[in-house]
């Protein structure tokens, strides 16, 4: 017969199995012993599909079909070894019989689980890194578009923080802001395309996230791998079974809480018993909730996703169609997204050459809020006694406030959509050689596309061209910067690219002698990848409001005096070239001592021409302690592994292409004889010098299964030490026009500690219990900050630019501070006129701080610990799945709430019901101090869901799950603003800024179908 | 066996094939690279545009402000809670600043930038191919560099002199004699190789004119500089300017216009060296108008596109409709009592350039104002504060009067009274001819004749030798001759040109150069100026300085 092996990426067959598959080329087994045949179940009698059934001692091997069913020659006397992902393998004994029912057991402490490394798979009994898988039925369920949140809580030291944007991916930071430049996002690996597009994947098509995270497990993909690396493995189909699966829901959304502003009663008392009172000009009798009439009552969302999969004797194959659509809680928001996706293996030359065709392609339409965050501003801000509309149906608007626009009126004369596509192909060869050698040569292709459009309608005329502001988000350097509308409408329009393509070829060898076990890879990547390929335009003077950013050509800019055409910014165009070798051993002896090493070398085209190139190299060990023979005769202990890794990472990311280099920019027009003249400058100068950032990791890490794999979990304690920091550096401006350059110099310290605990409570053939734990610590730290210049002492940033707060700062990066360290005022109470007192320096109080010298250190953002915690419940054919997560002691300034305690203008601009004991006469309440400086530690039950299954409900059908799962349905918090998850990434993390998109408590309905 | 080594050697074959290629480098062709740009004259003509575009920067912004606010000429009070901004405004107006204040660290900053791009234009132009255009272009670029240093020394006194473009050297403070001294031999050895062509293709330039204007503000300072003064050098440099019959002095009819957003190098006869404001560019504007307009006048006066539409007799403050578009400045600058004191001539045309009393349309019909009796007098008692009240438009004289009520004695209050507080200058014409923004097209001037004349006049009466057969009362009647109806005077004293220099000069940003020479600096004005310390006729070293340059000592009198 014809060997029929399951052969894919995600899982490593035994080494004996390969042994036997190598010995077997070009050679035909004799037929023995009998047809037996047999159904696997698990021990809640469900068919397991896809068992590898060998026979003993015999290069002879099936699998079990989807039903579960198997078919095999075997003697009596012969046993069968029945292995699968996630069970305890299993010998059975052939004996007289012909029909085998075989129950088998999971393997609760999943040590055989197939991890996902780079450039191959191994289990994770063998791993020696930090890595953490979470599986397609693990993830986060909701009405989810974004992989970043299907992880939220899931993973030790992955801090995920989301809005109820649906057009904005969650910020992801793993083990603590290693850099303060970058976005600092993980790598995304998607079927071992390095850097792909995490869009590019419908969530029901994810089968496991694997995520490394120390750098022995990393450092293969050293060049980008400091903020962690995410694997991705996506469905493949099995050979033999052909599955037909239908995945959908339908949700509802509802805003989970609002600002606590007062209403037209409770300002107009609170202005009474001020001795104030609105003028006429103000007070229109209405009543309106502002943040209600931007928000949807109620917003809808769907997802369907048919996926088709199998196999033959030589090729498998599996396609899937998603089908997403999202309304935003916000009204104009929307996502809608379709993704297709097809992969397809073909074996050749006796199955020792595979080829794997990948191709998938998302796109999206995005309808985003227009001026989003000046609509959420606004509608924070309008007193509730003006009218969303005038008597004659037109929008009420009152510019005698400055800065004062209708935010539904904002919304509903303008548009801003985005339209993105990924495009993501690979084309893999691999060729099984003689002496347990493989090669692989990976091709793989990513473009990418955004297409973005924004029309102002003639309404803007109206708005005063002098005043309005933007609302940016906050970090280094951001500030406040006036809008032009042009006139008779405005429209943008942007089209741009970016294209990835990726070479990869890499030798495998595995071998083992007797108890000696290598894996040994030796590699090339080569990524060639430009960005900002397209264009931008705008134009102004439209006809007719109806014509939006479709059509140009018909504006007339030429007749607004002043108008300038905005063509985008010199640099969007950028071209890097990136060149890596590496190499990785594995050696194990008997499954107990493990040892890893790597190294990579990576260049970039990015660097100075001195230092393109650097060496990543990483190493780790374990130590199986439960393989000992002295741990033979106690029963407690069923697995206890030490690990403990080193290694480097570098990084490269937010710096440009050619940051390197000396180049000359368009630096605005001057006047040049009579008419306004391009001029041209070097906005940067060449560094030579300009290298890797490098992040150190040390991990050292126990993972153990006690009381009969009932207790399973791991601990990992690591320091993590990034230098070499790229960042632009303060300098003279007289040394280097602007004040700033972009170097090495700096580093930044994380500390942390990971735990994760199982435990499976309850199993019987009824019910099931078990509970999930982790917990992260982590400790932040800038250690130094040195330009090539003199110290860079420390930057003050983060300039919300409340009113009277020009130049106030709320942050401060400095040395033996963590990113994102508030330095502000310090609240000191009242003084007996009802003024706010704020303390000076010296430790006295004034009513009137100094900007800078009255500042004082007054916390972190980032959060100490990080927790979450899943329970799985299943009656019969009930499965129940609750999922707590709790962030601790980070701190949130809310400068939300400070800009709306503006007592002394409560009579044009609205106030919050927690300003109310604040006199109008006391112009500093508001000012931004340690007083809004609050507590971001929460818990929220994130998720429930609730599911039953219908077993083989019509013969052709072989299971109907149908559940119901609630979002964020309560969060336990002190928090005074609109949910304590505020972005966590960046420059500025822990602000909330007027911009905070509303949360959402969402509830779906789904069905699964597997035919 | 021979199949297995075969497909073996093939496929390493295939791997080193694959594996062989380790350049890194990009070939650039999307940006301009040093192999291909500045190349031409052209080029290199595009690549000194930098210099002029910081020059233009903040000069009209934060370097204005520090040259004005710092004086009676000019202050920004506080609204209620708006205008605060960390005390900055008030600090300068009362002679409090710190190191902190962030409008001085602006100022260090727009004047180092200003320096490190003239250094890196200059290091680009010694690869320019050698001749006299090169000469030239050398000449210009360390003019404008002498001028940032003239700056920096007048303003914060002992400054780093960093003129290396990349150099990673730090150095400490040169004290103020030293970098007076660089400054002028720096214009000395340019002056040969200035163009002398007072045209379209010099404005905006450095001339040699500029590099004399400079030279005679320096010597006309050296005494406060440098404790040396060198009045007939700054003659001899006036003298220069004057007998190059190349400037004279605007006449009464086209005084105002010389200011307004029209103008330009063919609209006019004095402008020495101008910055030519263009209100569609991006890097650098002039927005005076935002500062110093009344609220109440954007309407009038056409502010940021503001028109009155359909309303024929528009009262100010109607909400919208017909095409109205009421882009209201922000309005917090004044001037004190104490300076418009000197506008004392009926017939002087200087006096058109202020905003007082009462405010009326073009057709002389009176400005009204609708708003309700609560939003005229946010301390209204009676017991109709929400009833309306159409008033009409009086601009009131800035008086240190503190309204009961307010918060503090440097707060005008949240109301109408408080924005009418004031009288507003308004010589550079708020922007009619742009209707989408609040950015002016007003090119404003650095050197104008008339100050060489007044300067002049100065120097000999504070004991310069006369030359050319002028009297200081000569000088200063030939400016008055263009500016008023009323007789010449007759006789002049050192008050008497200092009188002359605030009606000349006024919103020029020359007024605290002026102060601290005639050692009126110390005095008292305005919303409480009472400070008299001496040592802050230079600014302290700001926070930004220390940060970036550790060698730098803080000036004497700071606290650091």
């Amino acid at each position: 017969m014809r060997l029929n092996l399951r052969i894919y990426e995600g899982r490593l067959l035994p080494f004996w199995l390969l042994f036997a598959l190598f010995f077997a080329f070009g050679q035909s087994f004799a037929q023995t012993g009998r047809r037996i045949t047999g159904k696997v179940t698990d021990t809640k009698g469900q068919p397991i599909p896809s068992v590898t059934i060998t026979v003993k001692g015999v290069a002879r091997a099936t699998q079990t079909d989807v039903e579960g069913k198997f078919g095999i020659n075997a003697a009596s006397g012969e046993t069968l070894t029945l292995t699968s992902i996630g069970y305890t393998t299993k010998d059975v004994a052939v004996t007289g019989e012909t029909v085998y029912n075989i129950e088998l057991a999971e393997s609760s402490n999943s040590l055989k689980d197939v991890v996902v490394v780079g450039y191959g798979t191994t289990t994770r009994k063998t791993i020696s890194s930090a890595i953490t898988q979470v599986k397609q039925e693990d993830l986060n369920r909701g009405a989810i578009a974004d992989v970043g949140q299907l992880l939220q809580g899931k993973v030790p030291g992955l801090n995920i923080t989301a809005s109820g944007d649906p057009n904005k991916p969650a910020a992801v930071i793993l083990r603590g802001a290693s850099t303060v430049n970058s976005p600092g996002a993980p790598y995304y690996v998607i079927d071992g395309i390095p850097g792909a597009d995490i869009a590019a994947v419908a969530p029901n098509d994810i089968v496991t996230i694997d995520v490394l995270k120390d750098a022995a497990a990393t450092a293969i993909y050293g060049n980008r791998a400091s903020a962690g690396v995410i694997m991705v493995t996506t469905k493949r189909g099995k050979k033999g079974s052909a599955l037909v699966t239908y995945n959908g829901y339908g949700g509802i959304e509802k805003v989970s809480n609002q600002l606590d502003l007062m209403n037209a009663d409770e300002i107009r008392a609170f202005l009474a018993k001020n001795n104030s009172a609105f003028t006429a000009n103000n007070d229109f009798g209405a009543n309106t909730d502002w943040m209600k009439a931007i928000e949807r009552s109620t917003a809808y969302s769907q997802n369907h996703n048919i996926s088709l999969s199998g196999g033959s004797e030589h090729g498998t194959y599996s396609a899937s169609i998603n089908y997403f659509n999202k309304q935003g809680i916000l009204k104009g928001s929307s996502l809608e997204r379709v993704i297709g996706r097809l992969s397809v293996d073909q074996y050749a030359l006796n199955d020792k050459l595979k080829f794997s065709l990948n191709l998938s392609n998302s796109t999206s339409n995005s309808n985003n809020v227009p001026l989003q965050n000046i609509v959420l501003l606004q509608a924070a801000k309008h007193l509730p006694v003006n009218p969303i509309y005038n008597a004659n149906g037109t929008y009420f608007e009152n510019f005698n406030t400055p800065g004062y626009y209708n935010p539904v009126s904002l919304s509903n004369n303008a548009q801003d959509n985005t339209k993105y596509n990924v495009l993501l192909g690979s084309f893999v060869t691999e060729v099984k050689l003689p002496f347990g050698l493989t090669y692989n040569v990976n091709l793989s292709y990513q473009k990418t596309n955004s297409q973005h459009g924004e029309f102002y309608s003639s309404y803007y005329n109206q708005y005063p061209s002098a005043g309005f502001y933007n609302n940016p988000d906050p970090g280094i350097g951001v500030s406040h910067t006036l809008i032009n509308f042009g006139q008779n409408g405005s429209a943008f329009r942007s089209n741009y690219s970016n294209t990835t393509k990726t070479l990869e070829t890499f030798l495998t060898w595995n071998k083992k002698f007797g108890d000696h076990s290598l894996n040994a890879v030796l590699g090339y990547s080569y990524q060639d990848n430009v960005y900002g390929d397209g264009i931008q335009v705008s134009s102004t003077n439209f006809p007719a409001d109806n014509i939006g950013y479709n059509n140009l050509a018909l504006g007339n800019p030429y007749g607004v005096p002043g108008y300038r055409i905005n063509v985008g910014n010199d640099l969007t165009y950028g071209k890097i070239l990136m060149i890596s070798d590496f190499f990785r051993l594995n050696y194990n002896y008997k499954d107990k001592y493990l040892v890893q090493g790597s190294i990579r070398r990576d260049g970039s085209s990015v660097f100075g021409t001195n230092n393109r190139w650097g060496y990543f190299p990483a190493g780790s060990v374990a130590w199986r302690i439960s393989q000992e023979d002295f741990m033979k005769d106690q029963s407690f202990v069923n697995e206890l592994k030490l690990r403990a890794s080193y290694g480097v990472t570098g990084n490269s990311f937010g710096i440009g292409a050619y940051t390197a280099q000396l180049l000359y920019g368009i630096n605005g027009t001057y006047y040049n004889n009579g008419i306004q003249a391009g001029a041209y400058s070097p906005f940067q100068g060449q560094n030579p010098d300009l290298k890797w950032e490098r992040t150190a990791t040390t991990n050292v890490g126990v993972d153990f299964a006690i009381l009969n794999n009932k207790v399973t979990g791991s601990v990992d304690v690591y320091n993590k030490n990034t230098t070499d920091m790229l960042f632009g550096y303060r300098v003279s401006a007289a040394l280097i026009p602007g004040g700033f350059i972009n170097a090495n110099g700096g580093s930044i310290n994380n500390k942390g500690v990971e735990l994760s605990l199982t435990v499976n409570a309850v199993s019987t053939k009824d019910f099931n219990w078990s509970s999930t734990v982790n917990a992260a610590y982590n400790k932040n730290k800038v250690t130094s900050l040195k330009s090539p210049y003199a110290n860079g002492d420390s930057i003050q940033y983060t300039s919300p630019e409340g009113p009277g707060q020009s130049g106030a700062t709320l942050q401060i990066l400095k040395v033996g501070y963590p990113l994102g360290q508030f330095f502000t005022f310090k609240y000191a109470g009242k003084d007996a006129n009802g003024n706010s007192l704020f303390f000076k320096r010296d430790g006295s109080t004034t009513t009137q701080p100094i900007q800078g010298n009255d500042y004082f250190y007054a916390g972190s953002p980032q959060p100490k610990v990080l927790m979450g915690w899943s329970n799985s419940f299943r009656y019969k054919n009930f499965d129940l799945n609750i999922f707590l997560r709790g962030t601790f002691g980070s701190k949130i300034f809310n400068a939300t709430r400070a800009d709306l305690s503006n007592t002394s203008s409560a009579s044009v601009n609205n106030i919050l019901r927690s300003a109310s004991d604040d006199r109008t006469t006391d112009i500093r309440n508001y000012f931004y101090s340690d007083r809004y400086l609050e507590s971001g530690s929460y818990v929220r039950l994130d998720n429930t869901t609730l599911g039953y299954n219908f077993k083989q409900p019509i013969k052709s059908i072989s299971n109907i799950r149908v559940y119901l799962t609630g979002n964020n349905l309560f969060v336990i918090t002190g928090y005074k603003g609109i949910d304590p998850e505020i972005n966590q990434g960046g420059q500025s993390p822990g602000v909330d800024y007027n911009n905070f998109y509303p949360k959402t408590r969402t509830f779906l309905l789904g069905v699964n179908v597997s035919l | 066996m021979k199949k297995i080594f075969s497909s073996i050697v093939s496929v390493l074959g295939l791997a080193v094939a694959l594996t062989s290629c380790h350049k890194t480098d990009v070939k650039v062709n999307t940006e301009l690279t040093p192999d291909i740009f500045p190349q031409t004259p052209a080029q290199y003509q595009a690549a000194s545009g930098a210099v002029y575009i910081a020059f233009r920067s903040d000069y009209a912004g934060a370097y204005f402000f520090s040259q004005s606010h710092t004086t009676d000429e000019n202050l920004l009070a506080v609204f209620n809670s708006d205008w605060i901004d960390g005390n900055r405004y008030s600090e300068l107006h009362r002679h409090t600043w710190t190191k902190d204040n962030s409008g001085i660290n602006g100022v260090w900053y727009y004047l180092t930038n200003l320096i490190g791009v003239t250094n890196q234009t200059i290091s680009i132009f010694n690869s320019a191919p050698a001749g006299s255009a090169k000469n030239t272009s050398m000449a210009e670029l360390k003019t404008m560099r002498a001028f940032a240093y003239y700056m920096m020394m007048d303003s914060f006194g002992n400054v780093p002199l960093d003129t290396l473009y990349g150099n990673k050297e730090l150095q400490p403070n040169a004290p103020r004699a030293q970098v007076f001294n660089f400054v002028e031999s720096e214009l000395k050895a340019a002056l040969p190789y200035l163009k002398t062509d007072v045209n379209t293709a010099t404005y905006g330039l450095p001339t040699k004119y500029l590099a004399y204007s400079l030279l005679a503000k320096m010597y006309l300072n050296a005494a406060v500089y440098t404790g040396s003064p060198r009045y007939s050098d700054c003659i001899a440099a006036c003298d220069q300017i004057i007998s190059s019959g190349k400037y004279s002095v605007e006449p009464m009819a086209s005084y105002l216009q010389m200011f307004y957003p029209t103008n330009g190098p063919t609209t006019q006869k004095e402008f020495i060296f101008a910055i030519p404001y263009d209100a569609s560019t991006n890097g650098g504007n002039l927005i005076f108008a935002r500062y110093n307009l009344n609220r109440n006048l954007g309407i009038r006066y056409q502010y940021s596109g503001s028109t009155a539409g359909g309303f024929t007799n528009p009262v100010i403050n109607q909400d919208s409709g017909n095409g109205l578009v009421n882009n209201r400045p922000s309005g917090p600058s004044m001037t004190t009592k104490e300076y418009y004191a000197y506008f004392n001539d009926p017939n002087d045309i200087r006096n058109k350039q202020w905003l007082t009393g009462q405010q009326y349309w073009q057709d002389g019909t009176p400005i009204m104002v609708s708003t309700t009796n609560q939003g005229y007098d946010q301390f209204y008692k009676g017991s109709a504060p929400d009833a309306k009240l159409v008033y009409p438009l009086v601009l009131s004289e800035l008086t240190f009067r503190p309204r009961a009520g307010t918060n503090s004695d440097y707060d005008l209050g949240r109301d109408e009274i408080a924005w009418n507080t004031g009288y507003r200058n308004n010589k550079f014409l708020p922007d009619y001819t742009n209707p989408i923004n609040r950015n002016q097209n007003n090119d404003f001037p650095v050197f104008r004749y008339s100050d060489i004349l007044l300067m002049k006049a100065e120097a000999i009466a504070r004991g310069g030798a006369a030359t050319l057969g002028s009297t200081a009362l000569s000088l200063v009647n030939q400016v008055r001759a263009n500016r008023t109806t009323s007789a010449a005077l007759t006789s002049l004293d050192l008050e008497g040109i200092y009188g002359e220099r605030v009606r000349e000069m006024a919103y020029e940003g020359w007024h605290r150069n002026d102060m601290i020479r005639f050692g009126k600096y110390e005095g008292t004005w305005g919303l409480g100026k009472t400070n008299a310390d001496t040592y802050r006729r230079i600014f302290p070293i700001p926070t930004s300085g220390f940060q970036t340059n550790t060698k730098l000592v803080q000036n004497p009198g700071y606290a650091n």
